[in-house]
Parts: structure tokens; C-alpha cells; sequence
């Protein structure tokens, strides 16, 4: 929490790191985030584009977002985490199977990305 | 010296439409929306490969301007006339043209796909609005013009699904009975019509002919609208003690008539749009606490609406009419068993809920996804009694009836389940 001063910019500035950082790894997360906002832009890039988010969020927390944000999986807006990667394991959509033992772990959020949020 | 009833085994296949296991917990609907696009394309394809062999399958994000291609998604119909909650609070006052007085369309009306990766203005006399309703899942072959929008050149709807085989004719007459909209209590309603429908059903008219008739009646359906509270009372103010007698009159009514019914043969009980039951499809069964009556007698079901059930191998399902109803608010068709049998074709039986419709914001599934085709559609609530046979690509064969209000017209529907021929049975009681 030493680098989250509290102020709702940087918050924001964080989680958009995160997604920058990510998305040449998987490139709907273009379409999931929109540019939130113009200003922030900026701030990112004058911070060097290092994550600084490490304390706030994990390397499994940062795996579990990108799966949130896939929309192959279907919305992530009010259901559960784990309900929903048994959703599209019925449905036939192959999760990736070390999201499942993430969440059954139990030492990860089990919310999505929004959840409280919204 | 007695006349025995004829017997028929019941299978009750009601339960997808149950809510029991759903939990609610601020979902919105676009989780039903995301189930029914994949388990439609899927399916559509599937089918794509026999209907357009030569052209490339994409998806909305992927058009190109020229590039004839194969797209499939949700339609959405843009309706200037559709009502909105927005309206209601925008400040400006907007030109709007008034509404018809029977449906929402408009001549200006058009149609978009959507699917993930985005949504795309459809063109083209191929796929007229007045038609089609928002949540459909269609398969379209077409190109990009010039201004962004998909030039249709054709269509591919998913067809009727699959059917279980008709049972082999066994030479013997059984026939069901649907009645809908008693609405006991209403200003319409004539309890000695619903007595005289009851005398026949249960044989306790007529000769003996007529008994040998009612003998081989083997259930009996109410597809909705049995009771009409009175609207007065429920203005949102508090009941006075003799209101709360009102209030609970026609259902008491009902169930003293109902248990002659049950008394004789098997019945079924459907909630319709003015029952005592939940307002959002699907409409989960009344309570047997509402009939202490007849929910004592073991022939007696409260189901759900839609209902889905099997007498002899034969495949019923119906509805309270609430699907067609609002599919006729929102598109146009030359009778209301044309709405019926379109749902087929699209294999929805409610694709406008929950758009304009009241649903359930389910999760996991879909639950109007029709994945067998029934042998009897019936929609209930309906102004006039009509019905059709509708022959499928493979071989499947339906027979679709539009259920008339009772307390108006005085009309149940018998069908026979031997060869699904099916006719009316009118009960008049001018003096």
C-alpha cells in the first residue's frame, strides 16, 4: 500500500498499467478497457509503464483479471468468479485450467474484477 | 352399469422452466443474452457448411467493404415507437409519432447484429423488420457496403429442432382437453358455462353416447388466466378485512370447481398474466395452499408456464400466451399462429424476453431454448381459436393451437392423440 497514496487518480493510473502491461499477451483486453481517460495516458508513460501495483494486486489477481476481462467466457458483471468458469466449461469453451485452481485455492478474490464495484 | 375412463401415462418435463435452483444476486440479463448466442451459433455453425459451402464464416469485428461473407449473431430491431423509461425523463419534448393502437412498429424500424466483437445495420429486402424481433439468433450471408452496413443477401434461421417420434397409432381415441382464460371473477365470466364445460368433461351430460365420449377425455390443460382478481381493490392501499375476503373469492371459487374436475380426471394448471403468480417468464406454479380443494386429490398439478409434458409419448407445449402476445406488439404476421410457428423456426419460444418481456436473469442457461420439438404447441389467451399443422425439413410435424379465452367465447379445444386432429367444443348459455 506504499505507493497507493490514497488519491482516486492513482488508483485508476494502476489498474491501467496492468492492463497495458498485459495485453500482448491476450488483445480483447483492447476492447474490454476503453481508454478510461485521456489524462492518465500521460501518467502512465512518465512513470516508465513499470508496474506499481504489486502490493496492491498479485500475479494471480493480475491472471484472474485478464480472465474477467475475456469476453469468450461471456459477461463478468455480477457472478461469481468460479460460476462463471463452470459456465463455460459447460458450455464447452475451454477455461484455462489454472484459473479453476486459483479460485479453488480459495486464497484469491472471489469477486470479479467489478464485483462491488458496479 | 359404469363407463371406465380411459387411462394415459403422464410425464411432467416442467423442469427447466423452474427457478428453484437460481439465485438472484444483481445479475443483469446479459448473461441469458451470452447463453443463447452460444448455444445457437453453435448450432447455426453447424449448419453453415451445408447452406453456404463456398463462403468464409466471421464475425461482426472481421467484415470487410466487398468481401462476401458469412456473419452470425442477435438481431436487435430499432423501434422508434418503442416505449422507453428514458422518455419519460428527458427534457426536451422529442416528435415522437403517435402509436398504432395495436402494435409498436414503424415504418422507420431496422434491424442490427450484434455479437462480441460488435453490431452492424443490416440492409436489404431479404430480411424485412416487420418480421423479426430483437433476440434472435441468425445466421446471415451478405457484404459490407459502401456506408458500414451489411448488405443481406440471405438468410438462416435455426429451423425446428429435432422430434421425438410419434408414437405408432394405436387405434384408440384419447383426447385432451385445453381450456384457457376462465378468469372466474371477471364481469365475463359465466359460472354456468365453466359448469356445463365441467358436466361434459367429467360425463355427467348427455346420453350415453356422449358419456362413452367424455370417457375417453384423458386430461384436461388450463393454459392461464384462471382467476381475475378485482383491480379496485389492489389500488396499493391497505386491505380492509372484508376486501381481503374479496380478494380471495374467485380463487375459491375456482378451486370448488376445479375439484369436480379433479374428482374425474387428470388436470393441470397453468399460471397465466392475471393469476396470483409471479410476473416474469417463466411463471412458476401456484401454490397448492391456493386450492385446498382439489390439491388434495392426487390428479390435481399446479405447473409452470411455459409447460411442458408428455401423455403417451406424445410432447405438449404451451404457454399462457404471453410469448406471441408480445411478439404481435412487436412485428407483424398475417395470424397468431404465425407467431407460433416462427418461434419454432427460430427455436425460442420467448426470444423477445427479456427485452419486452419479463424474464428471469438467468446465468447458466436459456431456458425458451426449445432443444426438442413438442408433437402440440398451444399458446393460451389467444381471441379466436385457430390452428395448423407445421411440417419441419426433417420430418417433424406439430400441431400449433391457439387456445381462445373461455369466459369470452365459451370454447375449449379438444385434440385427439391418436392422430392430433383437434376441434373445438362450444358451450353457449343464451337464454
Amino acid at each position: 500500500m506504499a505507493s497507493v497514496t490514497g488519491n482516486m487518480k492513482g488508483f485508476y493510473r494502476q489498474r491501467k498499467t496492468t492492463a497495458t502491461k498485459k495485453s500482448s499477451k491476450k488483445s480483447p483486453i483492447h476492447t474490454a478497457i476503453p481508454g478510461s481517460t485521456g489524462i492518465q495516458t500521460p501518467a502512465t508513460t512518465a512513470n516508465g509503464g513499470k508496474p506499481d501495483l504489486q502490493s496492491e494486486c498479485n500475479e494471480s489477481e493480475v491472471v484472474l483479471r485478464q480472465f474477467d476481462l475475456n469476453m469468450a467466457y461471456g459477461p463478468c458483471v455480477g457472478i461469481a468468479r468460479l460460476a462463471r468458469w463452470e459456465r463455460a466449461q459447460r458450455l464447452g469453451l475451454n477455461p484455462p485450467q489454472e484459473i479453476e485452481g486459483l479460485l479453488k485455492s480459495g486464497k484469491v478474490q472471489m469477486e470479479s474484477l467489478w464485483g462491488g464495484r458496479i | 352399469m359404469g363407463i371406465e375412463r380411459v387411462q394415459c401415462g403422464y410425464v411432467s418435463l416442467d423442469e427447466t422452466f423452474e427457478i428453484r435452483k437460481e439465485k438472484y444476486h444483481g445479475q443483469q440479463y446479459c448473461h441469458i443474452y451470452f447463453a443463447r448466442l452460444h448455444l445457437m451459433r453453435t448450432l447455426l455453425y453447424s449448419l453453415v457448411p451445408h447452406w453456404k459451402p463456398n463462403y468464409p464464416v466471421c464475425t461482426v469485428l472481421e467484415l470487410e467493404e466487398g468481401k462476401e461473407c458469412v456473419i452470425v449473431g442477435t438481431l436487435y430491431k430499432h423501434m422508434k415507437l418503442k416505449p422507453r423509461i428514458l422518455d419519460e425523463y428527458s427534457k426536451q419534448k422529442s416528435v415522437v409519432p403517435l402509436v398504432k393502437p395495436h402494435n409498436f412498429m414503424h415504418s422507420d424500424d431496422y434491424l442490427v447484429l450484434e455479437d462480441e466483437s460488435g453490431r452492424v445495420k443490416l440492409n436489404g429486402n431479404i430480411i424485412p423488420p416487420s418480421e423479426y424481433v430483437t433476440g434472435i439468433v441468425v445466421a446471415l450471408l451478405g457484404k459490407e457496403s459502401g456506408a458500414g452496413d451489411f448488405l443481406v443477401q440471405d438468410v438462416l434461421d435455426t429451423g425446428l429442432p429435432p422430434q421425438i417420434e410419434f408414437p405408432l397409432k394405436s387405434g384408440e381415441d384419447k383426447y385432451v382437453v385445453l381450456v384457457s382464460g376462465l378468469s372466474v371473477g371477471s364481469s365475463t365470466s359465466n359460472p354456468l358455462q365453466f359448469q356445463l364445460l365441467i358436466d361434459q368433461i367429467t360425463g355427467h351430460l348427455g346420453d350415453e353416447k356422449a358419456q362413452r365420449f367424455a370417457s375417453k377425455i384423458v386430461q384436461v390443460v388450463f393454459a392461464g388466466n384462471l382467476v381475475e382478481i378485482p383491480q379496485r381493490i389492489l389500488n396499493g392501499q391497505n386491505l380492509a378485512s372484508e376486501d381481503f375476503a374479496r380478494m380471495s373469492e374467485p380463487i375459491r371459487e375456482l378451486d370448488i370447481m376445479l375439484s369436480q374436475i379433479a374428482a374425474g380426471l387428470p388436470l393441470d394448471i397453468m399460471p397465466g398474466p392475471s393469476d396470483p403468480a409471479n410476473f416474469s417468464l417463466p411463471q412458476q406454479s401456484l401454490h397448492g395452499c391456493l386450492f385446498p380443494g382439489s390439491s388434495t386429490y392426487n390428479t390435481f398439478r399446479s405447473c409452470t408456464n411455459p409447460h411442458c409434458f408428455e401423455l403417451d409419448n406424445v410432447r405438449f407445449l404451451g404457454t399462457s400466451g404471453q410469448n406471441v402476445d408480445d411478439l404481435d406488439k412487436y412485428s407483424d404476421a398475417k395470424d397468431k399462429l404465425e407467431f407460433m410457428e416462427r418461434t419454432l423456426r427460430w427455436r425460442h419460444l420467448a426470444p423477445t424476453a427479456p427485452n419486452t418481456l419479463g424474464c428471469f436473469p438467468f446465468t447458466e442457461r436459456d431456458p425458451f431454448f426449445l432443444e426438442s420439438c413438442p408433437h402440440v404447441y398451444f399458446v393460451g389467451n389467444q381471441d379466436k381459436f385457430e390452428t395448423r399443422i407445421v411440417n419441419g425439413s426433417e420430418g417433424q410435424l406439430v400441431r400449433l393451437i391457439c387456445v381462445p379465452k373461455f369466459s369470452e367465447t365459451g370454447v375449449a379445444v379438444m385434440i385427439n392423440l391418436r392422430d392430433l386432429e383437434c376441434h373445438a367444443l362450444s358451450f353457449t348459455v343464451d337464454l
